[in-house]
């Protein structure tokens, strides 16, 4: 395979080619309610030529046919010829990497029988079903996925990766006459099948917090101060400010990079955020992005000063800085576009008591189910919340949107829990057409001062 | 030995689907045509019936049919027990959904339309940002299975999808609209023209104050209301009881305007085919009529454990095994022309958009989301936009007191048909 992509890259008139091929096997087992949806796997191989042409602009070709290499590249430089970009598009450039990355997993789910996949979704799902009899759905699946990934470039690189993912998804629905309540939890990572093993509780936990929600009182809307949980406080930096790091959204638009100009005031003090592909065993990490640069500890956000933002080799470019590793596609079928990786708050000082202790009515609000931003604009649907009353935690509430403007908000992060977690959830970040992307949140619990929740 | 045949050697049943896809795309990125593409795609879709159970596998590597018949044989091992019986031959109504003119369309013609999005945008506002994606291709789907049934057609689906993004210091507006078709549109660009005048009519705001009132809204904001009915008729969440319209076909549920309907037979609209997926004819399935719960939307699995009739909405991709949805979606035309119901607004609020749109308990009616694009309306005219607006309702309530709909409708992100829809009030909370 190497000497075929290196052969076809060879014959291209485009000032750079880049050429991704993968192979991908795939186990999901499914459950909704009593009934099993699928228990199945399957294979998917292709793979995507994307051609410059400086003075043009760029070409892409994808494929599931491996047979005529050079074909295809001659039909993504064909493309890029088309294309009429104004100014000459450059590419900063990276070191050169020839490296092959296997991986090795406790417990290979590759060895795992799909009759002992099967068993384990069913066991937890039952957990789920006979938790309460107020539980009329339920969702349980188990999924897994190895690919095999070669990246090749006119600059010299080729770097091969294997790269595995398992998961399980949990969801429970309770009823009670027509009030409906959902609740859910998941794990994920680049392990093997023991990381989805012995999670009894984290099905116990989605059916119990189902039913609680029944009983729970929707939460009376206004501005209240707001403790979030580490789930939550990660998916809001990464919804309301990680996007706004992507330069694909600066590089072209003056405007926005005024808004985002290096040195500007985002939060107070204490608040440092950063990106970073390389921490070992996180869902966002790989030792090279989809373009072959290497990852690293991206700083954004210093001491609550905007100090730097995410890159692809273009927006690098274009923008004078250097390209950060942040070039991520989801599979084959798509370019590499600026993704976030594994974006964290870090942890400040404060203990999770001294944090509620002076709020006389406020709400803490618990993991993110759902949330869009359009820019400027957040709006979050929170699992499951409960009100803080006289420096207490309170009734469990629910109906809990969070919803404001991103600066505006950032500045009133007012306190950071000294208990910083790295998520191990699930899903996936949607950006372009390109959902889900493995990406994790991490942050400690966070206090935010005047923020709107909406309710009835 | 082919496919098939070699699956029913060791099965009762089978059904063999190949998909085929070419598709050519044109990018314009912040106001510039940059990137172009082409896509093949190809695989095979398997199922059978094993014992009863049923099994599936999908791959899109065409050296790799001995471990698709491996994996498909392994999966109806550990399949469940399901009445299902894939369908003997039934005609189809001839649908409209192929147009050489979209297949052969020159991929200088599709940089010519973007161009011209780009230019009927800047002309409004010259400093705004652009996107366009303009995509045509064709679809090919064959369907084989024990019972005779051979379907075969292919679909020539036409899009375009344009972003524009304005910003003033630190307000950002951002807008999104699209087209989406299989027959050639001479009025494609329709949708250009309505963000435009967005555009034009947001560059002016104006406070709003908390407050009940009458709210109306455009087609791309009906979706809000539209959204929680599409999960309660979807067949899975009424067969596993969570949708709240279990047991209440034959109800009225709804003000006599609401009507949605779903028809995968419409000539030229996004999601029309003559078949769905499992090889049964589409057709016209009212859900809602006169307010009245009629029906819902079923697969052919769902359907068997429902003890019912696939309705013509079993919808796969290529790795996943069918599952019910809507093809062409639509709340038809109502009694009142749109200039007659702004008339009679004296102060009210115009849903552009919502943020957020999904979150939330929406399976069971419940809404709450910011407004990304609203307006407000004086004495039957639109005075500007509003910032910081919030609704939030439930379907099951509100939609049982509808003041109006319109007869204009416009087809939203793709294959979604609305009106205009008048609520007489909801209470709107604003930042003021």
């Amino acid at each position: 395979m190497r000497d075929r992509m290196n052969a076809a890259l060879g014959r291209s008139k485009a000032d750079y080619t880049e050429m991704r091929i993968e192979q991908r096997e795939a186990t999901t087992v499914a459950f909704r309610g009593r009934n099993l949806e699928t228990a199945s796997a399957v294979i998917d191989t292709g793979g995507i030529v994307r051609c410059l042409c400086r003075n043009n602009g760029w070409g892409v070709a994808t494929f599931n046919s491996l047979e005529d290499l050079p074909a295809r590249v001659e039909q993504a430089y064909q493309c890029a010829r088309a294309a009429h970009s104004e100014q000459p598009i450059e590419l900063a450039p990276i070191p050169v990497r020839d490296e092959r990355v296997t991986v090795s997993l406790d417990h290979d789910f590759r060895g795992v029988s799909l009759g002992d996949k099967k068993a384990l979704a069913e066991a937890y799902n039952d957990i789920l079903l006979t938790y309460s009899d107020e539980i009329v759905d339920t969702v349980c699946r188990y999924a897994d996925t190895f690919s095999r990934v070669c990246l090749a470039s006119s600059g010299g690189t080729f770097i091969e990766e294997e790269r595995p993912e398992v998961s399980l998804f949990a969801m429970a629905v309770a009823r009670e006459g027509d009030d409906v309540q959902t609740s859910h939890e998941s794990r994920a990572g680049q392990r093997g099948f023991d990381f989805v093993q012995g999670c009894e509780d984290l099905a116990r936990t989605a059916a119990r917090r189902a039913v609680d929600l029944l009983r729970a009182e929707s939460v009376v809307g206004g501005r209240y101060p707001v403790v979030v949980n580490p789930l939550l406080a990660g998916v809001f930096i990464h919804e309301a400010f990680g996007h706004l790091s992507e330069s694909d959204f600066l590089y072209q638009n003056p405007q926005a990079r005024e808004m985002m100009v290096l040195g500007r005031r985002f939060g107070r003090d204490a608040l440092t955020v950063f990106d970073d592909g390389s921490v070992p065993g996180l869902r966002g990490t790989h030792l090279y992005d989809d373009e072959g640069t290497p990852t690293r500890r991206n700083e954004l956000i210093k001491d609550g000063i905007l100090v730097g933002r995410l890159h692809s080799r273009e927006t690098a470019a274009k923008m004078g800085e250097q390209p950060t590793g942040n070039a991520r596609a989801i599979n084959y079928r798509h370019p590499p576009i600026v993704r976030m990786t594994n974006t964290a708050i870090e942890p400040g000082t404060v203990p999770f008591a001294d944090m509620i202790r002076d709020i006389q009515l406020g709400v803490y609000a618990c993991d993110a189910y759902g949330g869009q931003t359009a820019l400027e604009s957040f709006s979050f649907s929170s699992g499951y919340a409960y009100m803080i009353r006289d420096g207490h935690v309170a009734e469990m509430v629910k109906d809990v949107i969070l919803a404001g403007n991103l600066f505006t908000t950032l500045l009133n992060i007012d306190a950071l829990g000294n208990d910083f977690q790295w998520a191990h959830a699930g899903g996936g970040c949607g950006k372009g057409n390109q959902f889900p992307l493995p990406t994790t949140e991490g942050a400690p619990h966070i206090r935010i001062q005047d923020v709107a929740i909406g309710g009835k | 030995m082919e496919l098939l045949e070699q699956l029913l050697t060791r099965s009762e049943q089978a059904e063999v689907v190949r998909l085929r896809g070419e598709t050519t795309t044109v990018e314009f990125e912040a106001n510039q045509f940059k990137t172009s593409k082409v896509e093949e795609t190809s695989g095979v879709a398997v199922r059978i019936v094993r014992n009863g159970r049923l099994g599936f596998s999908a791959s899109s590597d065409v050296y790799a049919m001995d471990r698709l018949l491996s994996n498909v044989l392994e999966s109806a091992a550990f399949g469940d027990e399901v009445p299902v019986a894939f369908p003997a031959p039934q005609a189809a109504a001839a649908v409209a959904a192929f147009d050489p003119a979209i297949a052969e369309l020159p991929v200088s013609r599709l940089v010519d339309l973007g161009r011209q999005v780009v230019d009927l945008l800047l002309s409004v506002e010259p400093e705004a940002q652009v996107n366009v994606s303009l995509d045509r291709g064709v679809q090919h789907m064959a369907l084989h299975n024990q019972a005779g049934t051979e379907v075969s057609f292919k679909r020539s689906p036409l899009s375009i999808v344009a972003d524009v993004t304005c910003i003033q210091g630190d307000d950002i507006l951002s807008l999104f609209d699209m087209v989406a078709t299989t027959v050639w549109d001479e009025d494609a660009l329709g949708f250009a023209r309505r963000l435009a005048d967005k555009l034009a009519l947001a560059r002016s705001i104006t406070p709003l104050r908390t407050a009940k009132m009458p709210v109306l809204f455009a087609p791309t904001g009906s979706l809000v209301l539209a959204l929680p009915l599409m999960q309660a008729i979807d067949g899975k969440n009424v067969f596993t009881g969570v949708s709240p319209l279990v047991g209440k076909v034959g109800e009225k549920l709804f003000d006599d305007k609401v009507d949605f309907v779903d028809d995968g037979t419409l000539d030229g609209a996004a999601g029309s085919a003559p078949y769905d997926d499992e090889g049964v004819p589409h057709r016209r399935n009212a859900l809602v009529e006169r307010g009245v719960v009629k029906g819902f939307l079923y697969d052919l699995k769902t359907a068997a454990l429902s003890g019912v009739k696939s309705t013509g909405n079993g919808a796969r991709t290529l790795f996943r095994p069918p599952a019910p949805a809507p093809t062409n979606l639509m709340w038809p035309p109502g009694e009142t022309p749109l200039a007659e119901i702004m008339a009679g607004i004296d102060q009210g609020l115009l849903v552009g958009d919502a943020l957020g749109l999904g979150q939330g308990n929406t399976i069971s009616g419940a809404f709450s989301n910011p407004l990304s694009l609203a307006f407000k309306i004086e004495k039957g005219r639109i005075v500007g936009r509003v910032k910081g607006v919030s609704i939030a309702g439930n379907i099951y309530e509100l939609l049982r007191d509808v003041a109006a709909v319109s007869r204009e409708t416009l087809w939203v992100y793709g294959s979604i048909s609305l009106p205009y829809i008048l609520l007489p009030e909801m209470n709107v909370v604003t930042k003021e």
